[in-house]
């Protein structure tokens, strides 16, 4: 177990590595009116060809991967150019990243407590009323676009009960909505595939088995069942994860919270190319975190994964 | 036989099944008494419910399907009155107990060995802790399974498939059972091992005191274990007796067609016999001996009337309208005679 984590550490920082390397080189090809901001066109060549030089670009371009990995080891993620000039991003992000990671937390654990249970409920009773109203509650929100229903409860529900109508971080009940929000489509998705494995396992040879054994219904869910059922939703970790950080746009903006929600593509739009570097290196380093995280946890409940040996499973 | 007890007893037993709205009857009133100690064997072709017929003793058929009728009398209790899991926990496991067909699937992937096995032992000989590993880990090494204080701690993709199935069986003999149900348990299993399972079974079975009922298509396995053989087609037992009997002297057409497509039998340079034909639909009503249609030597009684059984000797019965004294004279095939043959033989030689 142990040797296998390390393997997969390993692995994961290589990966790591090479993806930084490659957005960075990426970067590169941008059009150079990204680094610029306001005045790009009073400028004549020389200034520009000036500017460029002192921020390091017209460096060959070992040099310059080496100074950006050296400013990286140090924190230094640079300074935003267009979104807002002159501020280093670290200090954007510090500002932005807790109130969607505070949201994003909050609505995983909703999902989860709320998912998990209905997803068991429902392969349980399949076929039977409370699938059904799974089902439908899967299927609506699969099927609506979320802005919809997201809307229809901004509308609604904060008047049904009174709950303000956007975020203001001194009054709690103004945080529940968003949250709430957040995790339905979380919900829908972990209720959908942990019913979807639960009735897979069900239908298993070694559970028919145990029952033959003389073990009772509950105890072939809670000894047998639940936890083959849950390791492959392990393969979910990492986008959940993704998700906590990256923020909703919708949400946000709805309830405008001043998180990270729409961040990329504001910086994408407005060619603001540290920041689209910034973020694309952390967006990637979570994803790369969550698959290692969900292997080691995969491993850790799964004797049949190994990475050291080619035989297993047959 | 020598004991003659019977521990199990099957009266009229009727199974159905609804299929999409659609009502299967899976049994056709099969009745059969099982003595205690003995080995049956239930032999027939797919479909015939030999695996369903097993199931309704333990509760175990599934959500669709249900005992429409008769009656199935264990100690005293008649299990076909069973409905609710408190009833039949005090069944399964504890009087019968099962092993399946498929060893590779049939054991939980994430847990070990040892803990699948001490389930067993905790739940039905009240061990619990060191006694209890002490116990399973005697059990694996009943079974045949080398270095059992090693091997409890392994999990089941580490076992071959001859392996995996030892500890199915020693998972059905942890239960400390009377009867154990070995529904086709060296179907998935190469020939060099499953010589090795039945020779297995047949020493656990001396040394539990099991009555066992195997449920087979392969009459090799039969000829090997059982003291007597049940032959079921389209849900129903239309010819039981001792090996010998039903080997030597069978009555029935659909018997005789059943031996007759063994290779053993087969005559150099012809083409091997096979039944033409499908087993009947089972959505519809059968009239009449169920094998009819598929016998070319039917007699016309045999499309209108359901034969009852006919007494061929006291351990002997077949359902066929050709063993009534007005019936015509069929002759079986000549593979049969054969067999018949080697059977005078033998019955000489015993009253010698």
């Amino acid at each position: 177990m142990l040797k296998y984590s390390a393997k997969r550490l390993l692995q994961s920082v290589v990966t790591l590595f090479l993806v930084v390397t490659i957005v960075f080189l990426l970067m590169r090809l941008m059009p150079e009116e990204g680094y610029f901001g306001e005045g790009y066109e009073k400028l004549d060549e020389a200034q520009r060809e000036a500017i460029l030089a002192s921020m390091g670009l017209r460096d060959p371009i070992h040099i310059q991967l080496k100074n950006f990995y050296s400013d990286l080891f140090k924190g230094d993620l640079g300074e935003s150019i267009i979104y807002r000039p002159k501020v280093a991003i670290a200090e954007i992000l510090k500002s932005k990243i807790p109130y969607s990671v505070k949201f994003g937390v909050a609505a995983m654990a909703i999902s989860l407590v709320v998912g998990i249970p209905l997803g068991i409920l429902m392969a349980r009773s399949k076929n039977q009323l409370w699938d059904k109203l799974g089902t439908g509650y899967i299927v609506f929100i699969n099927a609506v676009p979320a802005a919809v229903y997201y809307l229809l409860l901004q509308l609604y529900v904060t008047d049904i009960f009174k709950l303000p109508i956007l975020y203001n971080p001194d009054r709690p009940s103004s945080w529940i909505l968003p949250a709430i929000s957040m995790s339905l489509g979380g919900t829908a998705s972990y209720a959908m595939w942990m019913r979807r494995y639960m009735v897979d396992e069900l239908n298993k040879d070694y559970v028919k088995l145990a029952r033959a054994k003389g073990l009772r219904e509950k105890s072939i869910m809670v000894r047998h069942v639940l936890k083959n059922a849950i390791v492959p939703m392990v393969q979910y970790l990492p986008t959940s994860l993704l998700y906590t950080v990256s923020g909703s746009i919708y949400i946000e903006s709805l309830y405008s919270i001043p998180g990270m929600g729409g961040l990329l593509v504001d910086a994408i739009q407005r060619q603001d190319n540290t920041l689209v570097q910034a973020l694309v290196l952390i967006y990637s380093s979570i994803g790369i975190i969550g698959l290692f995280l969900g292997d080691i946890l995969m491993a850790s409940l799964d004797p049949r994964i190994k990475l050291d040996r080619k035989e297993g499973a047959r | 036989m020598d004991n003659s007890n019977v521990i199990l007893s099957v009266k009229d037993l009727v199974v159905k099944f609804n299929l999409r709205g659609k009502i299967l009857t899976a049994i056709r009133g099969a009745s059969l008494d099982l003595y205690e100690g003995e080995s049956l064997a239930i032999v027939g072709e797919s479909g015939a419910g030999k695996s369903v017929f097993t199931k309704t003793f333990m509760g175990l058929l599934d959500a669709n399907g249900w005992i429409d009728s008769g009656s199935i009398l264990y100690k005293g209790e008649d299990l076909a009155k069973y409905k609710t899991e408190d009833d039949w926990i005090k069944i399964r496991g504890k009087e019968f107990a099962m092993v399946f067909q498929e060893p590779m699937t049939s054991l939980n992937p994430l847990r070990t060995i040892g803990s699948q096995v001490e389930e067993a032992v905790v739940l039905h000989q009240g061990l619990t802790g060191e006694e209890a590993k002490q116990k399973v880990i005697e059990i694996l090494d009943d079974v045949g399974i080398q270095d059992p204080e090693r091997r409890y701690y392994q999990y089941p993709h580490e076992f071959s498939g001859g392996m995996r199935q030892r500890v199915v069986i020693a998972i059905a003999v942890a239960c400390n059972p009377r009867i154990l149900i070995c529904d086709e348990p060296t179907t998935a299993l190469d020939v060099t091992i499953q010589a090795q399972i039945l020779n297995l079974l047949k020493e656990l079975q001396k040394k539990y005191n099991l009555t066992i009922i195997y449920i087979t298509h392969d009459l090799g396995v039969v000829a090997n274990v059982a003291d007597r053989i049940a032959v079921m087609y389209a849900g129903d037992i239309i010819e039981i007796g001792t090996s010998e009997e039903v080997f030597y002297n069978a009555q029935h057409p659909y018997t005789w067609a059943l031996l007759s497509s063994l290779p053993q039998l087969g005559v150099k340079g012809q083409d091997l016999y096979s039944i033409k034909g499908t087993p009947p639909n089972l959505f519809n009503e059968i009239k009449g001996d169920a094998f009819a249609p598929r016998n070319d030597k039917a007699l016309k009684i045999d499309f209108i009337k359901r034969p009852p059984y006919f007494e061929v000797s006291p351990t002997h019965k077949a359902k066929t309208w050709l063993l009534d004294p007005r019936a015509p004279k069929v002759e079986p095939p000549e593979s049969i005679k054969f067999l018949r043959r080697k059977w005078k033989v033998k019955a000489n030689e015993r009253s010698e």
